[in-house]
């Protein structure tokens, strides 16, 4: 049985039904779920099956083919770093390294205090503002050390939801 | 047709065609993984790069994604194309660990082969391999994902050619893995498949695991017994032992596939308990001595009481050589018999489905994959036959309407439409569906003056269920626009009318459309030599038994007291006997209760045995080892005992046409009963079906023949029965016996690895007859039955007829009581036992 609040519950109903093939609501499904869990959790993958008359495996099978939907616990703040060649030509080092260096984590890991999580992204599409990151939905360019250091300064005090993406 | 250069040979081909199919037809087997010719091309493994000089195509390409073109000219030995494919299986091999010593797949892997072939001998990488977890993926498939290549073969037969969905590609990349959402066993009956298509060790035969190498295997083209499709298998033995079993292709049987109740079936040649040993009484004898003795007392029986106290009882499992044979020995000795079938009434619906197949009706499953209109009348394919389904899935991927008419909640992996009618109503259901499909005008002007009178005649009362109805019709109108319809028939649980009718639906469809199939599924793998055999008369042993007339009887590969659904009835008539004399190579009910029992072969030993499948292919089993207790049994687990002998034990088995002979010549006194030359003429004169054998080639044999009469026996239109087939009174059930994929075909339920899936046997109702009953699903309920009493757990389902009580004939459960000719039982007769568990 769903452990989903019955008003959600209504609301993906809803969004199945007036889809003309259930199956084609699958991504808006599970980033609903994820926004609901926090995460794309097990349960998520078997309640988005339930919904959509898949296997779940059918829906794992998507979940893990997309960057944005998280199969892991995810910190608050999930950093996207661009994992394009551009970026690697514009910044000395790497920023990735730097990120997990900084918070303490490998990708995918969550940083102690919960607030964050860096993965790597094939390319964000941000080449212009080399090296690049996403982070809940919004794009930060031409970072070196010290900026990155107050954007997570910045981030730390800051409240934010979890964007997935634009 | 294109015409092409491959290495400086010319070829022509037809539109479309690939160019690695073009090079395969020169016998140039160009590299590949994930092209398969029954999955198609895929370009995922850079694999099978050749060198394109010349034509609408230039350069290095994949040659499974090229289609052949008028002027290409193609190397697959150019340098560039070599050095190419030469980086690729590196570039594959990376992350490959160096298992292949601990490896199943070592000695049959491609991967081996191309890594050979592709001249990559030195591995220069030096890093981390990436590597996996691996997943319990049930009893016959074993996992082992580092190993894996990313081909994508296993998910694209799991799910887009079988249609089943619990087994797939997950994560991206380099981590890309393959397997189920969770550990769990594998939900597709056709799982064992992707262990032949994987072209490495990811996917390995559990069941043979650590048994040997190929080289090691005694292998060999076989047949498959488990049903009546007669699909093509290659076995494997070793040490006496049958090992493991893999698909053999048959371009019009079962292509590249077999299903898992054919892939591990077999294990019932290595039962701890066959019985290898002649017996007299309780004695062991030796197997000459046993025969002579029963030759000796069938012998006085006959003096004592006259030829017809010896009566004869076959099935339809055995080869045609033991069916023929048993046949000769009645007709010679004057004997009763044989009956070939457990009841009169199966063997009247089998014989009335082969008197109607011929060569202008009957299709192969290859055939039917090409239809685009499907009726399933009174047939489960996954549960009776399920390579069917897979066959029905192809023709519903090109887009075929499959519509199932059947009492029972029918799953197939394909969009089907399915009809829950009782077994009374399908007769109708055909009528109504063949009535929508052509307007009355159009059957009187169009038709042949025989086929619109039969049409003139069809029954066209509605059905109860005014939504079935309405369905039904829509299906019929939607039969109107298609050309290539095939009617598929069972012949287990449907009126006795219902093949005839089937037929002669299927032969109006013809007249109307120029154009129509009719594919039967029959009990048992020889069930259609054995309906040819029989002929028209009529034999009842049974109640022969019952009279006293019969006072000797031998059994043949036959195990009536696990068959006959009236046990008890057959328990008294066997009382009544003298003599019991049993064949077999099972460990049987009856081959433990005959007096004397003479031990026979399986399929995979001693001789070569034939068989004809349900579309009337008669096909050959190659012996693969010459019999024996398997050394594992013999030693027990260790070394076998270090003592000479000039025999194999356990060897004494032999063909159970073989021992006939010998039983016939001990009779008669003769010493020259038919030998298998012979016995082709014999059955050549028995039955015009059989007039092809005497002339057949032995490469032909090996080839299998279609036996097919251009003619069919029976005329077409027979008319509709003045007198129906008795319904059940209102407010009764009626009780079907019905088949599992696992667990109630004979064989396989002595094969431990099928024992182990097999599911537990409950009784099905329709979910609002249980809740009027007030009865639950899971509860045990006790269902009063004409022979007694059977305890069995209930489950409900929405989508079956409401008027009918479903239960497999189960190994696990004394089904034998339900008494011979149709069970209707008042619903009172289920009982509640207990809460559910």
């Amino acid at each position: 049985m769903s452990t989903l609040p019955p008003e959600l519950q209504t609301e993906l109903a809803q969004q199945v039904a007036a889809a003309d093939h259930p199956r084609e609501q699958v991504i808006n499904i599970m980033y609903v779920l994820q926004k609901h869990y926090g995460y794309m959790s097990d349960e998520a993958v078997e309640e988005a099956a339930a919904l959509l008359d898949m296997t779940p495996l059918e829906v794992e099978e998507l979940a893990t083919f997309y960057d944005f939907i998280y199969r892991e616990a995810v910190g608050k703040f999930v950093i996207h770093v661009c994992d394009g060649v551009v970026c690697w030509m514009f910044h000395e080092g790497s920023v990735f390294d730097y990120l997990c260096e900084k918070l303490g984590v490998c990708a995918g890991g969550v940083s102690a205090d919960g607030m964050f999580t860096v993965l790597p992204s094939a390319c964000l599409g941000f080449c212009d503002h080399a090296p690049a990151m996403l982070i809940n939905g919004v794009f930060y360019g031409h970072l070196n050390p010290e900026k990155i250091d107050a954007i997570l300064e910045k981030l730390r005090r800051e409240y934010c939801d979890l964007v997935i993406c634009r | 047709m294109p015409t092409l250069r491959i290495d400086q040979r010319e070829i022509s081909v037809p539109q479309g065609t690939k160019v690695i199919e073009a090079a395969e037809k020169l016998g140039i087997m160009i590299p590949r993984f994930c092209y398969h010719p029954a999955l198609g091309s895929l370009g995922a493994c850079r694999m099978c790069a050749v060198k394109f000089m010349e034509g609408p195509v230039k350069g290095v390409e994949m040659s499974c994604m090229v289609e052949a073109a008028d002027g290409m000219v193609v190397s697959t030995t150019d340098p560039e194309a070599m050095e190419f494919r030469r980086y690729v299986i590196e570039w594959l091999m990376l992350n490959h660990p160096h298992d292949c010593p601990i490896c199943d797949a070592g000695g049959q892997c491609l991967l081996q082969d191309e890594t050979v072939s592709g001249g990559h001998g030195l591995r220069r990488y030096q890093g981390l391999k990436r590597t996996f977890e691996d997943q319990y993926l049930g009893e016959f498939v074993q996992h082992e994902m580092n190993r894996c290549i990313h081909c994508w073969r296993c998910r694209r037969f799991y799910q887009e050619f079988a249609g089943y969905f619990d087994y797939g590609a997950m994560q991206i990349g380099n981590r890309m893995y393959f397997g189920r959402f969770a550990p769990g066993p594998l939900e597709s009956p056709f799982a064992g498949n992707i262990i032949d298509l994987c072209p490495t060790g990811v996917l390995t035969d559990k069941p043979s695991r650590y048994k040997g190498r190929r080289w090691d295997l005694q292998r060999g083209p076989s047949l498959c017994l488990h049903c009546s499709l007669g699909c093509n298998l290659v076995g494997s033995a070793r040490y006496r032992e049958m090992i493991r079993v893999e698909a053999r292709f048959h371009g019009a049987v079962n292509g590249y596939f077999i299903c898992d109740r054919g892939r591990y079936g077999f294990a019932y040649a290595n039962h701890p308990d066959r019985p290898r040993q002649a017996r007299v009484g309780e004695e062991a004898a030796p197997l000459d001595q046993a025969l002579k003795t029963a030759a000796q007392r069938l012998g006085q029986i006959r003096e004592r009481y006259g030829p017809g106290a010896v009566a004869a009882w076959g099935s339809t499992r055995s080869s045609l050589e033991t069916l023929g044979m048993l046949q000769w020995l009645c007709q010679d000795q004057g004997w009763r018999g044989p009956q070939f079938f457990p009841q009169a009434s199966l063997a009247r619906r089998v014989k009335a489905a082969v008197a109607r197949l011929d060569t202008g009706m009957a299709v192969s499953l290859r055939d039917l994959e090409n239809a685009d209109f499907i009726v399933v009348a009174g047939a489960d394919p996954v549960q009776e036959a399920p390579m069917l389904a897979l066959a029905l899935r192809q023709a519903a991927r090109r887009g075929a309407t499959v519509a199932v008419i059947d009492p029972r909640p029918v799953f197939l992996p394909l969009e089907y439409e399915h009809l829950p009618v009782s077994p009374g109503d399908i007769d109708l259901c055909l009528n109504l569906l063949s009535q929508a499909a052509r307007s009355e005008e159009a059957a009187t002007g169009k038709l042949e003056p025989d086929a619109a009178r039969f049409y003139g005649l069809l029954t066209s009362t509605n059905l109860e269920d005014p939504l079935l109805q309405e369905r039904l019709l829509a299906l019929g109108r939607k039969l109107q626009d298609c050309l290539r319809p095939v009617i598929v028939c069972n012949t287990d649980m449907v009126r006795e009318t219902t093949p005839a009718r089937a037929a002669d639906q299927a032969r109006l469809l013809q007249a109307d459309k120029g154009q129509a199939g009719l594919f039967y599924l029959l009990p048992g793998p020889n069930a259609y030599g054995a309906a040819l055999l029989a002929g028209r008369e009529e034999v009842d042993l049974l109640a022969a038994m019952e009279q006293g007339g019969v006072k000797a009887l031998v059994v043949v590969e036959n195990d009536p007291l696990g068959s006959c659904p009236d046990q008890e009835r057959l328990l008294r008539a066997l009382d009544n006997l003298e003599l019991l004399v049993g064949l077999d190579y099972l460990p049987s009910a009856t081959a433990a209760r005959s007096q004397i029992f003479l031990p026979t072969t399986t399929v995979f030993e001693k001789e070569f045995s034939h068989f004809i499948n349900q579309e009337g292919r008669l096909q050959q089993a190659v012996p693969l080892h010459q019999g024996g207790t398997p050394i594992i049994q013999v030693g027990q687990g260790s070394h076998p005992p270090r003592t000479f002998l000039d025999a194999i034990p356990g060897g004494e088995p032999r063909p159970g046409a073989g021992i006939l002979a010998d039983l016939a010549a001990a009779l008669s006194g003769e010493p020259a009963p038919p030998t298998a030359g012979d016995l082709w003429d014999y059955l050549s004169g028995e039955h015009e079906g059989f007039s092809q054998l005497a002339s057949l080639t032995a490469s032909a044999l090996g080839e299998g023949v279609h036996l097919l009469p251009a003619e069919a026996q029976e005329p077409a239109w027979s008319p509709e029965p003045g007198e129906k087939p008795p319904e059940p009174p209102a407010g009764q059930l009626e009780l079907l016996l019905v088949d599992q994929t696992f667990g109630t075909e004979e064989l396989g339920s002595y094969a431990a690895p099928l024992q182990k899936v097999e599911e537990e046997p409950h009784l099905l109702l329709h979910t609002d007859l249980a809740a009027d009953l007030g009865l639950a699903p899971g509860e045990q309920v006790a269902l009063l039955l004409p022979g007694g009493e059977v305890t069995v757990r209930l489950q409900t389902a929405q989508n079956m007829a409401p008027g009918v009580a479903i239960m497999p004939r189960h190994r696990r459960l004394h089904w034998q009581k339900t008494g011979d000719g149709p069970v209707w039982l008042p619903p009172e007769n289920i009982k509640k036992l207990s809460e559910p568990l």
